[in-house]
């Protein structure tokens, strides 16, 4: 489904400087239905990774090559590529004032299904489907009337990420750092979210600095990243030896 | 020694007595020979310097009055409207004629027109060209009056449309009373074709203690067109008014308010929003004169700019030495979309009191792409994603409005307006 292959990238506006990659080789697959998670200290450039993934500008990549589902995907603008199925679940959502929640959901989900000759959905069915899935998340009508994350707890805000990815049913989940911020009950109801989501056909990649987050969310494998390479991969247990052992040995092994 | 300036097509035109429409004959040759004698501003008048209207009215513009407008092209013009469903009567000019057919007009409100009332009362505002070529040159408008009391349930609609067979000067002149403890909402549309003209409107308002006016302009004047335009209130004690204007019309746009607090504890809402983009310019210059203690001004702009077009905001506020207790907020912020794009802004505030608040901002800035690749990351196209952007900009000065179903109204036609232009 996702094939990263020798991925190398840097930031964009660093293009005279040597040294700035960071990317540098990545491959990676991912078939349908399985967890990945991807573990690695600070700067070992896990979130460029997930931002290259979804298509945020102002990065560059100098070598190697995403497809998805066969289909090259670093061709593709980040709409198109939200359409053909990929979700990145912030580690920092974006507030947007005087934009309604609903009202984003809506627009979001429509053009997406628009973009993929989808028949759109009626304020109607969409209220219905919204109002289910945020139940399961906890998370309160009145939330969705406010502007998209505007004056929303920490817990509140990656809550409604996980909502998002409920309603927009992505066939890739990128989860970048969803811990972050979380106490132990939000972390549990954020958990429980994403576990009702896995199935057959959908891929996920955690990305996270700890290990607490994959005692809910069970990886099928685990990559540790560092300065910018796939340094090692294993079973879910590799996680728990990075919770004992740390990144140090790592660090030194990549340098 | 002294260098005349030659007079430019248009002052020529605007100076000479013998255009003057009939009626009101003293006022309007006052005002005609204030115009002669100062001549049009340009932009070493301090108040103008940002918007050079010798300049700007670049040719003769006579003055006219009514003339034939195809049907069609009035039906098209009043679709601009986006207040159909809201108003429950509707007052219409075509080219600065009342326009009977046209109009259905509201049952328990005093209305008359201007060009059939024999005496109104007006006075020059010294200083003022736009109030001067208007009080010379209006040719109608509308005088309502709302008695003591009465509270007129649906907005009244004011719709000017203009559309002369030449470039021409269109003018227009309303007077808006409320009586003690009355209250209105008067909307408003302007619109006109898309060959140059310029129109000037004039509204003189006085809302009397206790009563309460709602306002709400839309601008969706033609592309070469010049708009004047002022807003002169006077607000009694405990009184309120909420003044809007939304501009996303005419070529070159000068709205100016001044606004007079003559009773204690009144509130004033004088906000809006510009969306302009090619070479259009538009102008708002205000002076808020709070003369009596413990009155409330607050203005809000959000002016939202693309390619070239350039915004401009003045706004004075004035305490006087008695005025204690005074609350002044003024705020203009500008959403620049392209490199060409310009704001110019300026606050000042002249206070003799001591025992004031008063306060003023102003910023600028582009749109952000963290918020912008946040709504891409979700499957909306950049256009779409744009026009929710400055749609919830400017949803900020839309909020200062008091009529849900304008504000909805308001927020389509400025998700509206990026898709509008590609057509």
């Amino acid at each position: 489904m996702l094939e990263i292959k020798n991925l190398h990238a840097k930031v964009a506006s660093s293009v005279e400087e040597e040294g700035t990659e960071i990317l540098r080789g990545i491959s990676l697959t991912v078939n349908p239905g399985e967890v990945h998670a991807i573990m690695g200290p600070n700067g070992s450039g896990k979130s460029t990774l997930s931002y290259i993934l979804s298509g945020k500008d102002g990065y560059e990549v100098t070598e190697g090559s995403v497809t998805y589902n066969g289909e090259d995907l670093l061709d593709k603008e980040a709409d198109e590529r939200a359409a053909a199925g990929i979700f990145l679940a912030f580690q920092y959502p974006v507030e947007i004032p005087g934009v309604a929640t609903m009202q984003f959901l809506k627009t979001a989900l429509n053009s997406q299904r628009k973009a993929r000759g989808e028949d759109e959905l009626s304020t109607p069915d969409l209220m219905r489907l919204v109002r289910e899935k945020s139940q399961m998340l906890k998370v309160k009508p009145e939330m969705l009337k406010r502007p998209v994350n505007v004056g929303f707890s920490g817990g509140e805000k990656k809550r409604v990420e996980i909502l998002q990815m409920a309603v927009l049913e992505p066939t890739l989940c990128i989860l970048d750092e969803t811990d972050s911020g979380l106490d132990i009950d939000a972390l549990r109801v954020v958990a429980e979210g994403v576990n009702a989501l896995r199935s057959p056909d959908r891929a996920m990649i955690i990305i996270t600095h700890y290990q607490r987050l994959l005692d809910y969310i069970v990886p099928d494998k685990v990559h540790v990243l560092s300065k910018g390479k796939i340094v090692n991969s294993g079973g879910k247990e590799l996680a728990l030896e990075l919770e004992k052992d740390g990144y140090a040995a790592y660090e030194v092994d990549a340098a | 020694m002294s260098i005349a300036i030659a007079k430019t097509p248009a002052e020529e035109v605007y100076a000479d007595l013998d255009n003057l429409p009939d009626g009101f004959d003293d006022i309007r040759k006052q005002a005609a020979n204030a115009v002669a004698k100062s001549g049009l501003p340009n932009r070493r008048v301090e108040e103008w310097k940002w918007t050079d209207l010798r300049r700007i009215v670049d040719q003769a513009y006579p003055p006219a009055i009514g003339g034939d407008v195809a049907a069609e092209k009035l039906d098209e013009l009043s679709a601009l409207s986006p207040f159909g469903n809201i108003v429950g009567s509707r007052i219409v000019f075509v080219n600065g004629v009342f326009d009977e057919t046209r109009s259905q007009l509201p049952k328990n409100i005093s209305i008359s027109m201007l060009a059939s009332a024999d005496k109104v009362g007006f006075s020059l505002r010294d200083g003022d060209v736009i109030d001067a070529l208007n009080l010379a040159y209006a040719s109608d408008g509308v005088i309502i009056n709302v008695a003591k009391g009465v509270k007129v349930e649906k907005p009244v609609e004011l719709v000017f449309l203009t559309a002369p067979d030449q470039p021409a000067t269109i003018t227009t002149r309303n007077v808006i009373r409320l009586e003690e403890g009355a209250e209105l909402t008067l909307l408003e549309t302007h619109a006109g074709h898309n060959e140059a003209y310029v129109t000037n409107c004039v509204t003189e308002i006085s809302i009397a203690d206790n009563a309460t006016l709602n306002r709400v302009r839309l601008q969706e004047d033609g592309e070469n067109a010049i708009h004047l335009s002022n807003t002169a209130a006077n607000l009694g004690q405990e009184a309120n008014l909420r003044d809007f204007t939304f501009t996303i019309g005419g070529q070159t746009t000068r709205n100016q308010g001044f606004v007079t607090f003559n009773g204690e504890n009144a509130a004033l809402n004088m906000s809006g929003s510009y969306m302009i983009a090619g070479k259009q310019h538009a102008d708002t210059t205000l002076v808020i004169n709070h003369a009596v203690p413990a009155c409330e001004s607050r203005e809000l702009y959000k002016c939202v700019m693309d390619e070239n077009a350039r915004g401009v905001f003045q706004g004075k506020v004035i305490v006087a030495r008695d005025a204690q207790k005074t609350d002044g907020q003024q705020s203009a912020n500008a959403l620049l979309l392209s490199e060409g794009a310009e704001f110019d802004a300026k606050p000042e505030l002249e206070i003799y009191a001591d025992d004031v608040w008063c306060g003023h901002g102003a910023t600028s800035g582009d749109l952000d792409k963290n918020q912008l690749f946040y709504l891409k990351a979700r499957g909306i196209p950049e256009n779409k994603a744009k026009a929710l952007l400055i749609a919830a900009f400017a949803a900020a000065a839309f909020d200062e409005i008091e009529n849900e179903d304008v504000r909805e109204a308001f927020n389509e036609l400025a998700q509206g307006w990026l898709q509008r232009r590609e057509v």
